[in-house]
């Protein structure tokens, strides 16, 4: 049985097809990834083209479709939408079944999710608040005031041993605290150290709310920077588990859950 | 007439026309029989349909002038207030409805350009706006207590200065403790405020009329009550019903014929739905915590797409014992007392977790409303003493009133994610 999952994030969108056997064996036939800018529709489409294209397979041959992320509900070509929590619990536990706490971070959301030891189903979650402070499109803005790559952000971070402390919570006051602290001549890798250590406490902080349970996960765009997973596993004094491509999980769960459901 | 365009007619003209003389007009019109007969007729379920005709004509008599007017916070003894032939006016109900019209947004923002603080809660902010802007009839007596909420002593002060009769302004302590001694402070306190306000009022009849409100409000609670125990099986509810509807009456008109009438009839329809109720139908029972959003949402039709229900909400909670119509002041403040929302958290957690057990509970909702420090002070606990049971709760941040403060997406993402964990997906 072929499925797709499509996970249309506020940043990027990403479909991913998968082949389940007949004892609920799995192999990824092939995902994409692609920006979803302002229409997610589209961007679903073309990701969805895309996967299918990387297949070998034709639209007519995927028997279920599970659209979830914020612009789930724009996806009229799947056959239902699950929310991004349970897909997100669905995938880690496909890649890494022992993992108990999952922190995902996102463009425009982070959240941390439970997930239960028999069950292996999520039994709580927290997302962010409805502000940008602690997500991916938080980091873009400074990366963008800092003018250096955000590619770059996590060697810095690495070799970097001090940092200055960013006492803003809005995005917009702490770009501005940033502009601030380079008329003064402050290093900006110092800046950048302090910037991941803050986004670490606000994710910690979410953590410490559900409650930490090891193992751990880092999933969403965000894990694939090497400061910020460093800083968080500094922090929480784990080691996280990451998954070679960070930015699928939501993908990859829905696909494995619309199987279930097809069945 | 086209039916359905009536309600669209008047919340448009109400969100065009603000100023009180066109609102007032507009009810007169609305509450003329015929019209209503018309637009109840449109509503599903029997018992909102009274209620809906109740509450505009409610509506009409507090803006017509001819009755004197008691403006009051939620938890108060209205039987004494409906005693005096007082007619209440419940602001913080009425920021619901500037939420429910859609002019919440220009009402807080009134309040915000008077220097109310954006701290405050919105069922506050937008009374106040709506209180600056002349949407509000003319109040003669203020009434408020500090049980649960201890700003709307704060914010109510205001409307009395506004409206100069700080005269007319009482406020009702009600102790922290329940013992003998809380229940005499108390009883004399209404007491006084009852014979003071009487005596302004040269009222003549009045004990024999807070007799006849008292067992107006036992009726209330005997029909109430019957509706709860039917609410512990039913799952097949009226479309669209749900019991955060109800705090006006529930609250307001505790000791009115009309509250009577009300939960007979809800009493009545859940009875006739519970009878026909598919034996074999099974839902996800759900415990609503605090109140809801009161502007358009889709939290309801949410929870029912995914085959759960809301069976019972704290706020419909009857807490309180009988009231005795020989003891007026000491039964009232019994049943002020008696409130879990009194004291400690511990008393608001043991009414929750006896209302799980008595009703499957599978999964809590506790919508936390921006700035109310009173409900929201206690999500902590709520949730670890669920969850010790395996009660999974959801705490909801939003704000009742203010739209914009409660990002639809948001909620409709943590909605379906709780409805997923109890549907195990």
């Amino acid at each position: 049985m072929y499925t797709c999952g499509i996970d249309i994030g506020s940043v990027s969108t990403e479909a991913l097809i998968l082949d389940i056997d007949e004892n609920n064996r799995y192999k990824i036939l092939s995902y994409a990834v692609n920006k979803t800018g302002s229409d997610s529709k589209t961007a679903a489409e073309k990701s969805f083209q895309m996967a299918l294209d990387e297949a070998g397979l034709t639209k007519n041959k995927i028997n279920f479709i599970i659209a979830t992320g914020y612009g789930r509900i724009n996806v009229e070509f799947a056959n239902k939408n699950i929310t991004e929590i349970s897909c997100h619990a669905s995938g880690v536990t496909l890649l890494f079944p022992e993992v108990i706490t999952i922190i995902d971070i996102g463009g425009q959301d982070s959240k941390v999710i439970k997930i239960d030891r028999t069950s292996k189903k999520p039994i709580d979650f927290l997302m962010n608040d409805k502000c940008a402070a602690g997500t991916g499109r938080f980091l873009e803005v400074m990366a963008k005031t800092l003018e250096i790559s955000l590619e770059n952000f996590g060697e810095i971070f690495l070799s970097t041993k001090e940092k200055v402390d960013i006492t803003s919570t809005c995005t917009v006051f702490a770009e501005s605290e940033i502009v601030s602290l380079i008329g003064k001549g402050v290093a900006k890798e110092k800046i950048i150290k302090g910037l991941i250590y803050y986004i670490a406490d606000r994710i910690i902080s979410m953590v410490s709310r559900v409650g930490l349970e090891s193992p751990v996960c880092l999933t969403g765009g965000v894990a694939k920077n090497s400061g910020i997973s460093s800083a968080i596993e500094e922090k929480l004094g784990v080691k996280l588990q990451i998954p070679f491509e960070p930015q699928i999980t939501g993908a990859l769960g829905a696909a494995w859950l619309a199987g279930k459901i097809r069945l | 007439m086209e039916i359905p365009s009536i309600k669209e007619g008047l919340i448009k003209n109400i969100q065009e026309n603000l100023d009180s003389r066109t609102i007032k007009k507009l009810l007169r019109m609305v509450s003329f029989g015929p019209v209503l007969a018309l637009y109840g007729s449109s509503i599903k379920s029997e018992v909102d349909r009274y209620l809906n005709i109740y509450t505009i004509k409610y509506l009409n008599e507090v803006y017509s002038e001819k009755f004197p007017i008691a403006y009051g916070s939620l938890f108060l003894p209205y039987e004494l207030i409906i005693g005096l032939g007082l007619k209440p006016f419940l602001p913080e109900i009425m920021s619901g409805f500037t939420a429910g019209v859609g002019v919440a947004k220009k009402t807080i923002k009134a309040a915000a350009d008077r220097w109310y603080s954006n701290d405050l809660c919105t069922f506050h902010r937008s009374a106040a706006g709506a209180c600056e802007m002349g949407l509000f009839p003319k109040p003669s007596f203020i009434f408020c207590s500090n049980l649960a909420c201890d700003a709307a002593g704060k914010s109510f002060q205001n409307f009395a200065r506004k409206f100069n009769i700080e005269d007319n302004y009482y406020f009702i302590d009600v102790p922290h403790d329940n013992d003998e001694m809380s229940l005499k402070f108390l009883s004399s306190q209404l007491e006084n405020i009852f014979y003071n306000v009487s005596e302004k009022l040269h009222a003549k009849q009045s004990k024999e009329n807070l007799k006849k409100a008292i067992n107006y409000s036992n009726s209330f609670r005997k029909f109430a009550i019957e509706a709860n125990n039917l609410r512990k099986e039913l799952f097949d509810y009226p479309q669209y019903f749900n019991g955060l509807n109800y705090i006006l009456p529930f609250f307001g008109l505790s000791g009115t014929q009309e509250c009577i009438d009300i939960y007979k009839k809800m009493r009545n329809e859940l009875k006739y739905k519970l009878v026909r109720q598919d034996k074999n139908k099974k839902m996800k029972k759900i415990l609503w915590m605090h109140l809801k959003p009161y502007f358009g949402n889709d939290i309801f039709n949410i929870l029912e797409k995914n085959n759960i229900r809301v069976v019972f909400e704290e706020t419909s909670n009857i807490f309180w014992e009988e009231l005795d119509p020989d003891k007026p002041f000491e039964s009232l403040a019994k049943k002020l007392l008696s409130n879990p929302l009194r004291g400690t958290g511990e008393n608001r957690i043991k009414a929750m977790q006896q209302i799980a057990q008595d009703y499957g509970i599978d999964g809590i909702i506790m919508f936390s409303n921006w700035g109310c420090r009173q409900s929201n002070g206690l999500s902590r606990i709520i949730r670890e003493e669920f969850n010790k049971k395996s009660i999974p709760v959801l705490i909801l941040d939003g704000d009742c009133v203010d739209a914009n403060n409660s990002p639809a997406g948001q909620i409709k993402t943590r909605v379906e994610g709780f409805a997923e964990i109890l549907n195990s997906i």
